[in-house]
């Protein structure tokens, strides 16, 4: 039942981005509408697979995706400067996307095999913090810290899911808030402090640096309560504002259709969101509770990355809006978690006899 | 101790087991939860925000492409369209130490060498400044204004660093005239001290700025008026001056001047010291102008009937002061030669007839109580002898002491006095034919012709003889009131005022012109009063903006001032 309100929200997106193109199909509405189809099709193959297929073929679809991730950072380490795409030829592809719902498969299906007794041990988290520390240390290599940071996320959200003592995640955070100071003045690269920066004062700086956020503030803002109307946004058209189609897509609906508009997108995150996390608790076994409880997470820290950055609550790390933006990368990976969901749901329903409706 | 615990775990005995799963059961129960509460919390951070952002107007803003090409503020003008202030599209010199972009020396040549070619451009530039500004590579504004063709001689030196930036200046095209009407725009963009405080909102508003705003002041009467007056006051070494030339039918100043005035083209510390507005921010003691608007309550009251009854003119005692004249004018004196000679104690007898209520309710319905009625951001608050007024308090008044008001309450006053006896509020801005304010009625019509023949008398039988321009028909009455010190009126320093109206026979408008502190010169024959300051100023005023505002000088035409000349002997 939950395919209502992705389809809701998919055709919204599609109007949006007819209007971000200046009231035209082309080139970004028609491509998102066919991608959707496409994934559409790859996630009901997928609620074919069976649990035991799932679980046994978890630990290799993460080390084919861990090694796409060196396959990437050797090509870009030959071919001089950084890259993060991987051209197949008939597809460009980006493996720290795929590795965002690998890494909680493989995590789920750790914490799956290990016994619950051992929870509290070093066993359980030492192997896990492997399994998370490899792929995110590529990533940032890349560089790219928002799907770094979205990997720890989803990660975490099942590690702390599995069980684990909870004083461990205290102390990862007290470690973290000593760590990220640090990080911020050697880790990382000058425009990503710079971006920090705006974040926290984007008016110091509004043509340079502060320019997204403030332009995406006045779209948001100058929606007002039922918006400009379709196909009227001025700042989207005139192209004051960035990306309207991908990153800042919630501020080009915004700005059209105003608060009820971004009501509207927010409370169909929440139906899917929350149906996400009914699929969770209804899984009697642990496997497929972690699987979809970290595909949830990992949908949800899309959405709150871009809706927080987009609204000048978060810096500008170049997150899409799952669902609404342009762009198959994300597209394909929001579209493996919904479908690894509506496994999920299969196999609940499936207990309960072989009636399922998805 | 890790396998320790596996062991026992597995050892342990199956309620052991049940038990230790339902604990785990919970645990991940509730972390469900928790996860699922941080999502909502978030959920409602941005809910908030996104309400936040699109119910407040704060962020929203209407642009329109076609503000490009309006001035970016709007232009002043007088009434007759002549530009008094201009957005001027003006360029300025920075130095800008990165625009070479690498670490190097930020000039291509040596600063010196640079700053002697700025020299060149600019000769009265400071050199070995500049040089120092140059060679110190911080960025900075090296001048403020530059002309196109010194930008084109800048261009060719050749260096990045030196960069000319458009900016928007407002330009004041007559210089210092009208500077206190005017004010000024500071560098936040906003106006300052006159109209263009007052038309801020007006002057930068997209939708209003195309069009000019037309002020009442008349150029050519301004420039006179400044003229003469910055004549009176270098000729009497006085300290300042003031003017007003006012419509005595609309309540619009043709001209205000007060001196020494300002640059608005160039704001220095000279210039904020001069920024103050004599005419509407200043309050004086204006002496003797006063009497004929106490003359004028009188007859309006019916306490002056008969012209030609005499007053006793010795000084009146009243307690233990003593109101004298300042010579002896005669035993007795009868209302017209009261005003020709400026008598104090026949005024104040005149007064006391009338009574304080009386007296006061005039000065009220004059406007006296209260700030000036005009749109200048700087008025100044009368002195006002406040509800009750005691009998002597009443006297002082009548000759213009112990209240002091400024010489824009006076013009309006007179306007009042001599159009017939209306009251209007004094306007900068320009009134359309037939659109002027009805104002309030004050005097009788009889009253105010009373009055045409009794200023008209002095200005040719009595103290305003200088001021009688020929053919002009000019009236008006002298003022010579001694500044309050401390410890009392000090008898050196004067403000002298000569309040006139012209032509009298119809009166058009009002003229005060006023010296603040004049001392005797050869050009005042060794006088200070203003008979001999004042009155010259607008004698020489009058003849220059009556053909301008449409009085023509004709010897044919005056007030009849046959019934009232018999009394004073045909001439003092």
């Amino acid at each position: 039942m939950m395919l209502f309100p992705l389809v809701t929200l998919i055709a919204f997106g599609a109007a949006v981005l007819y209007s971000a193109a200046g009231g035209s199909m082309q080139p970004y509405a028609q491509s998102h509408l066919i991608r959707f189809a496409v994934f559409l099709v790859m996630a009901a193959i997928m609620t074919r697979f069976t649990r035991e297929w799932v679980k046994f073929l978890a630990y290799p679809i993460y080390a084919v995706v861990l090694i796409l991730l060196i396959a990437v950072e050797a090509i870009g380490a030959i071919g001089g400067g950084s890259q993060r795409w991987l051209n197949l030829g008939f597809i460009v592809l980006q493996p720290s996307e795929l590795m965002k719902p690998a890494i909680v498969l493989a995590l789920a299906r750790f914490y799956d095999t290990l016994p619950p007794g051992m929870t509290g041990t070093w066993r359980a988290i030492v192997p896990a913090g492997l399994l998370l520390a490899a792929p995110v240390c590529l990533v940032l290599l890349q560089p790219d810290l928002g799907t770094s940071l979205a990997l720890v996320f989803g990660g975490v959200v099942v590690m702390f899911l599995a069980g684990l003592p909870l004083r461990w995640f205290v102390l990862g955070a007290v470690g973290a808030a000593i760590a990220a100071p640090l990080a911020f003045f050697f880790g990382l690269q000058e425009y990503q402090q710079r971006r920090v920066f705006t974040f926290l004062d984007p008016e110091s700086d509004p043509l340079g640096s502060g320019y997204h956020i403030t332009q995406s503030k006045i779209a948001i803002g100058s929606g007002g309560l039922s918006g400009k109307g379709f196909n009227e946004g001025s700042q989207s058209h005139l192209n004051y504002l960035p990306e309207p189609h991908t990153d800042f897509v919630f501020s080009t609906m915004a700005e059209e259709w105003g608060l009820i508009g971004g009501l509207v997108v927010i409370g169909i995150f929440v139906l899917i969101l929350g149906w996400g996390l009914r699929v969770a608790r209804r899984s009697t076994d642990r496997f497929a509770s972690l699987l979809a409880a970290g595909m949830v997470a990992t949908i949800f820290f899309y959405v709150v990355i871009n809706l927080m950055m987009v609204m000048g609550l978060a810096p500008v790390v170049g997150i899409p809006l799952p669902f609404m933006s342009h762009g198959g990368s994300s597209m394909l990976t929001n579209m493996l978690c919904i479908g690894a969901l509506m496994m999920i749901n299969r196999w609940n329903h499936g207990q309960r006899g072989r009636t399922f409706s998805s | 101790m890790t396998s320790m615990t596996y062991s026992t775990a597995i050892s342990s005995g199956r309620a052991q087991l049940v038990d230790f799963r339902q604990r785990t059961l919970a645990v991940a129960r509730l972390r469900v939860l928790l996860v699922a509460a941080m999502f909502v919390v978030i959920a409602l951070a941005a809910v908030a925000r996104i309400g936040f952002l699109g119910l407040s107007d704060r962020t929203t803003r209407t642009t329109s492409l076609e503000e490009a090409l309006l001035p970016s503020r709007g232009e002043i003008t007088d009434r007759n369209g002549v530009p008094l202030a201009r957005a001027f599209p003006a360029y300025a010199l920075w130095f800008n130490p990165e625009a070479l972009g690498d670490t190097g020396s930020p000039l291509v040549q040596d600063a010196a060498s640079v700053a002697a070619q700025l020299k060149q451009i600019f000769p009265e530039m400071d050199e070995a400044d500049v040089a120092a500004r140059l060679a110190s590579g911080k960025a900075g504004y090296l001048r403020r204004r530059v002309l196109p063709e010194q930008a084109n001689k800048v261009q060719a030196l050749g260096e990045l660093a030196l960069e000319m930036p458009k900016e928007n200046d407002r330009h004041y095209p007559q210089g210092t005239m009208a500077a206190h009407v005017l004010g000024y725009v500071a560098a936040d963009g906003k106006g300052r001290v006159g109209m263009e405080q007052v038309l801020d909102d007006q002057l930068s508003d997209p939708a209003r700025r195309a069009t000019p705003s037309a002020l009442s002041i008349d150029m050519r009467a301004q420039g006179a008026l400044e003229d003469e007056l910055r004549r009176g006051m270098l000729s009497t070494n006085a300290m300042g001056a003031a003017g007003i030339v006012l419509d005595v039918d609309t309540g619009e100043v043709l001209a205000l001047a007060s001196l020494p005035e300002f640059d608005p083209n160039r704001i220095d510390a000279d210039g904020e010291k001069y920024m103050f507005n004599r005419v509407t921010n200043q309050v004086y003691e204006l002496g003797s102008t006063f009497k004929p608007l106490t003359v004028a309550a009188a007859i309006d009251a019916g306490v002056v009937r008969d012209f030609g009854k005499r007053y006793n003119a010795h000084p009146v005692k009243v307690g233990r002061f003593s109101l004298k004249d300042s010579h002896f004018l005669g035993d007795t004196l009868n209302v017209p030669e009261t005003l020709i000679h400026s008598s104090n104690t026949v005024t104040a007898r005149i007064a006391d007839e009338l009574g304080p209520e009386r007296m006061r309710r005039v000065m009220m319905d004059l406007g006296m109580n209260d700030r000036p009625a005009i749109e200048l951001p700087a008025r100044g608050f009368p002195i006002w002898p406040g509800e009750k007024w005691p009998r002597l308090r009443n006297m002082t008044v009548s000759y213009g002491h112990g209240i002091a008001v400024t010489p824009l309450h006076l013009a309006s006053a007179y306007a009042a006095m001599v159009n017939g006896g209306i009251f209007r509020p004094a306007t900068m801005h320009r009134i359309k034919p037939g659109e002027a304010p009805r104002g309030t009625r004050v005097f009788k019509s009889s009253t105010s012709s009373r009055m045409r023949q009794l200023l008209r008398m002095i200005a040719v039988y009595g103290t305003g003889r200088n001021a009688d321009a020929p053919g002009f028909r000019v009236g008006g009455k002298t003022g010579s009131a001694e500044k309050p010190g401390a410890g009392g009126y000090r008898r050196s320093s004067l403000v002298s005022t000569f309040a006139a109206a012209f032509p009298m026979d119809r009166p058009r408008y009002v003229i005060i012109a006023m010296l603040d502190e004049p001392k005797g010169t050869t050009a005042s024959s060794f006088q200070r009063t203003a008979a001999w300051n004042a009155a010259p100023i607008v004698g020489r005023l009058v003849p220059r903006i009556g053909p301008i505002l449409g009085v023509r000088p004709d010897d044919t035409r005056d007030v009849d001032m046959s019934d009232l000349e018999p009394l004073v002997g045909g001439g003092a």
